[in-house]
């Protein structure tokens, strides 16, 4: 059975970093002690067995892994050697420390003003990119919100001046001055509110440039240690002795991280993306906020409540909603509802609302036609048309067979969840003489079936428009023909969808991906003893159950020269 | 009337499994622990998960829609779902504190949804034509899963406040609620004390060690289950923003439950945070989490409860109608 180190040597896709630590350049450490001992194979049969089982299905793993994650150190990037010249080590406050100060005594004598202007931009920076600060701007608008919800929005200023009076405050002290100056009665327009969050955009920008792109450059040099103390140092650290450090190089890539090697120590990380997704969480909320924006002041907006078979221009309806707003050529397009209808349940429930729309060019040519639905929008040419709403429009009556009439209906009742539509049919001739006119009344909860009561008052019967089934009121024959319902429709145009739904995207997959954990491994040669040490920024007990469980599977090698243990192996088996 | 009968007798299966299971704890923690007694109630989870299962399948399969249409079913699916937390790391064979937290969240909330309470709700109702879309069944089982989530991972920062406090808590004993809850505290607390006990490890036996293992071990799960909640509800509210910009004319229209959701995001984001700084880890930001565990229950049952808004069809029929 070949060793993990043995199989990688043997197989053709051999990593060529191992092949070069096998004859390593300078080998400090084998000990002079290991030297003058007898190579005798690893005595330690069970142990190694043990993992094979293990090992054998992560070593393919990690062997076609190793195609990709083969590092040639003469194509090393130079970022790997430390540079002494002054890098950003933590964070913001040194990042800023070292550039401000080069600022001045580049520019110090000559360009004083633009030096101070820079320092101030550095303050403002490092002010905005302030974690509590951040924090606090998040809670407060998570209690004007909370705010928004319980006051009551958009209503009228007598409202809060009844709801919230001067003589008796609400906790003794809220007046309706508390909540019409600062503007909360429109809460989610308010100044207020606008600004914290445009302060929580500044803050998101500036954490990201001072806070969040330093780490990027420090995550991306991936470092070699050659103190032991220092790997003692991690969160995570173990020693094991007798043990080599391409075995653990190995399996650290059956484990998916990629490993780097250079004499003596060992580099290895996994999960990289999970330290640069919050950036991308943050530039998803810019992106969305800078969409949101541009929805506020560049969109058009409007409502209309058409019977069927009427018409309307777009342009008509549409108001713009901000100053941005810049009527598109569509507008001059018209709107035909060919058909506005119900489907029910059984019950007799509103199932779904359709309106047959098409749309007409200023030549008259149809130029699109849809039926739409709640869920099911008609799109042409950046404006958005939606089902909204309903009416009942007008009734369709012959009076003992003459006709038909058109009863104009109106609703009757607003409050409340459920429509009701009424109209009248006088069967008097009206003048200003008689005022109470004598009729036939008619009410209708929907387009479906027609309440009819005598001149009395008196309920007589239900009629379906449908049916064609005449009813006698009062010594006249009143058909209904049919029921003629108006669909409300709303409209508009929004050039900030695109831009919001690119920030959506983003922030689902950035977040996802910020859920990955990013863990960083470091080990040294040390003697026989391999001293490894390792981080990770999130799932802190996964990561170390995670390796103790790799650190196990580490073959333990007694007595033998660290050069040869390989070869030994590899002949032994 | 097949399926109701179905339901019916899965939701009195559900029902009676888990009040077994609940005096099992019970005696656990007034008696003594017994062994089978513990395996038993692992087999009465799964006996109601299988029974809630069958109950959303044939719920599904008899009104021909996604059973998330009313509170009703949405309990049974956060139950479900909490579940599913449970069952998880079963799986994986990791162990961890869940379990303690899950197991008493799944009885509480399938208890409640299934006594008497909501009797009148039970009924599956029809669907409105505002949520005929399929974004039903993604935007609100990913809001249901998030708030099953955080819930958990709140519930795990509130045990840690607790343990860090007791002596602040006692008072607390007096009421009975808090007594289920330190139940279950003190319950992780002894497996704690078992476990460490039998690691026998070689560190200096100073009696707040395992305090601090423990409270350690719950900061660190309650930060990777809030972190998935997080990102369930991101792409819960993203999908309703999606779906409202196809029902309601637009991607967000500050209506009640939308701004709640976002404000449930926003503390969940500040406990993210919070943690970014050495000092705050811990007992702050468990306290953010914490005061993020009452605005999931404003989220989901407050607002309901107002009935205001354009999500008002999750919400209560007062018995008086």
């Amino acid at each position: 059975m070949p060793s993990p180190a043995s199989y990688l040597l043997l197989n053709p896709a051999k990593p060529f970093y191992l092949r070069r630590l096998s004859h390593p350049p300078t080998p400090p450490y084998p000990s002079p002690r290991l030297h003058a001992r007898r190579l005798h194979v690893s005595c330690d049969a069970p142990r190694g067995s043990g993992g094979v089982g293990g090992r054998r299905e992560a070593i393919p793993a990690g062997a076609s892994k190793a195609k990709k994650q083969i590092v040639f150190f003469d194509a090393a990037p130079p970022v790997a050697q430390p540079q002494p010249q002054p890098q950003p080590q933590q964070g913001g406050s040194a990042a800023e420390k070292g550039e401000s100060g080069k600022a001045t005594t580049k520019e110090g004598g000559g360009n004083a003003a633009l030096a101070l202007l820079r320092r101030a931009t550095k303050k403002t920076l490092s002010a905005l990119s302030n974690l509590p600060l951040a924090i606090s701007e998040m809670f407060a608008i998570a209690a004007l919100m909370a705010l928004g919800t319980v006051i009551d929005q958009g209503e009228a200023p007598s409202y809060y001046l009844e709801k919230f009076p001067e003589d008796n405050p609400v906790f003794g002290f809220i007046t309706w001055r508390w909540i019409l100056t600062p503007g909360f009665d429109h809460m989610f327009s308010s100044p207020v509110f606008l600004g914290l969050l445009a302060l929580l955009a500044a803050s998101l920008m500036a954490c990201t440039y001072t806070t969040q792109l330093p780490m990027v450059k420090v995550a991306r040099r991936w470092s070699f240690t050659h103190s032991g103390e220092r790997i003692k140092k991690q969160e995570f650290a173990d020693c094991l002795p007798r043990a080599s450090i391409q075995d653990l190089g190995v399996i650290l890539m059956g484990a998916g991280y990629e490993v780097f090697t250079k004499g003596p120590s060992l580099y290895a990380f996994k999960g990289l993306a999970g330290r640069y997704a919050p950036i991308g969480v943050h530039l998803a909320m810019l992106f969305i906020m800078a969409g949101a924006t541009l929805s506020a002041t560049g969109s058009f907006k409007g409502s209309v409540d058409v019977p069927q078979g009427l018409n309307f221009v777009i342009g008509d309806v549409m108001k713009p909603r901000g100053v941005l707003s810049v009527a598109p050529d569509v507008f001059n397009t018209e709107v035909h509802v060919n058909r506005f209808y119900m489907e029910y349940y059984d019950s007799g429930e509103v199932l779904q609302f359709y309106s047959d729309l098409s749309l007409f060019n200023l030549d008259g040519k149809e130029v699109m036609r849809k039926t739409i639905k709640v869920n099911d929008p008609l799109r042409y040419g950046g404006i958005t048309i939606y089902q909204t709403d309903w009416g009942f429009s007008a009734l369709q009556v012959k009076k003992n067979g003459e006709g038909p009439f058109n009863l104009a209906m109106a609703p009757l009742k607003l409050n409340g969840d459920k429509k009701l539509f009424g109209t009248f049919l006088p069967l008097e001739d009206s003048d200003s003489s008689n005022p109470s006119v004598k009729g036939i009344s008619m009410l209708a909860r929907d387009l479906q079936s027609i309440v009819l009561y005598d001149q009395d008052g008196k309920f007589v019967g239900v009629r379906r428009p449908s049916s064609k089934l005449p009813i006698e009121i009062n010594g006249n024959e009143i058909l209904i023909e049919d029921a003629i319902g108006s669909t409300g429709l709303d409209l508009k145009t929004d050039p900030g969808v695109p831009i919001v739904y690119a920030g959506f995207g983003a922030l689902m997959l950035t977040t996802c991906i910020s859920y990955l954990s990013h863990s960083q491994i470091w080990a040294l040669q040390d003697g026989s003893t391999v001293v490894v040490g390792g981080k990770t920024n999130r799932a802190k007990l996964e990561f170390s159950e995670e390796m103790n469980r790799l650190l196990d599977k580490v073959p333990e090698l007694i007595g033998a020269n660290h050069e040869n243990v390989v070869d030994s192996k590899s002949t032994a088996t | 009337m097949l399926f109701a009968t179905l339901e019916h007798i899965l939701t009195h299966i559900s029902f009676s499994t888990i009040s077994i299971v609940i005096t099992i704890h019970l005696i656990t923690l007034l008696v003594r622990e017994l062994r089978g007694l513990r395996d038993s109630s692992e087999k009465g989870m799964i006996t109601t998960f299988f029974s809630i299962t069958g109950f959303l399948v044939s719920r599904w399969v008899s009104s021909g829609h996604f059973p998330l249409s009313n509170l009703y079913e949405s309990l049974i699916f956060l139950s479900w779902a909490l579940y599913i937390l449970h069952t998880i790391p079963k799986i994986q064979n990791s162990k961890n504190d869940l379990s303690t937290i899950t197991t008493p969240s799944t009885i509480l909330t399938q208890g409640f949804a299934t006594s008497g309470l909501l009797t009148e709700m039970h009924q599956s109702t029809i669907i409105v034509p505002a949520l005929q879309s399929q974004w039903l069944m993604m935007h609100v089982s990913m809001m249901l899963l998030s708030y099953a989530t955080l819930l958990c991972g709140s519930l795990l920062s509130a045990a840690l406040l607790i343990i860090r406090f007791r002596k602040n808590f006692d008072f607390f004993f007096n009421f009975k609620k808090k007594k289920i809850k330190t139940f279950f505290f003190s319950e992780i607390e002894y497996l704690y004390a078992k476990r460490s006990a039998l690691k026998k490890t070689s560190f200096p036996a100073f009696p707040n060690y395992y305090k601090y293992q423990l409270t350690e071990r719950l900061d660190s799960w309650s930060y990777r289950v809030i972190s998935l909640g997080f990102t369930l509800l991101t792409i819960g509210i993203l999908c309703g923003a999606v779906w409202a910009n196809e029902a309601w004319g637009s991607y967000w229209n500050w209506d009640p439950k939308e701004t709640w959701a976002f404000i449930t995001w926003t503390i969940f984001a500040i406990y993210l945070h919070s943690r970014t700084n050495p000092n705050w880890k811990g007992t702050n930001s468990a306290l953010v989490a914490s005061i993020g565990f009452i605005i999931i229950w404003i989220c989901y049952f407050g607002i309901n409860l107002l009935g205001i808004g354009l999500h008002s069809y999750g919400s209560f029929t007062l018995p008086s109608k």
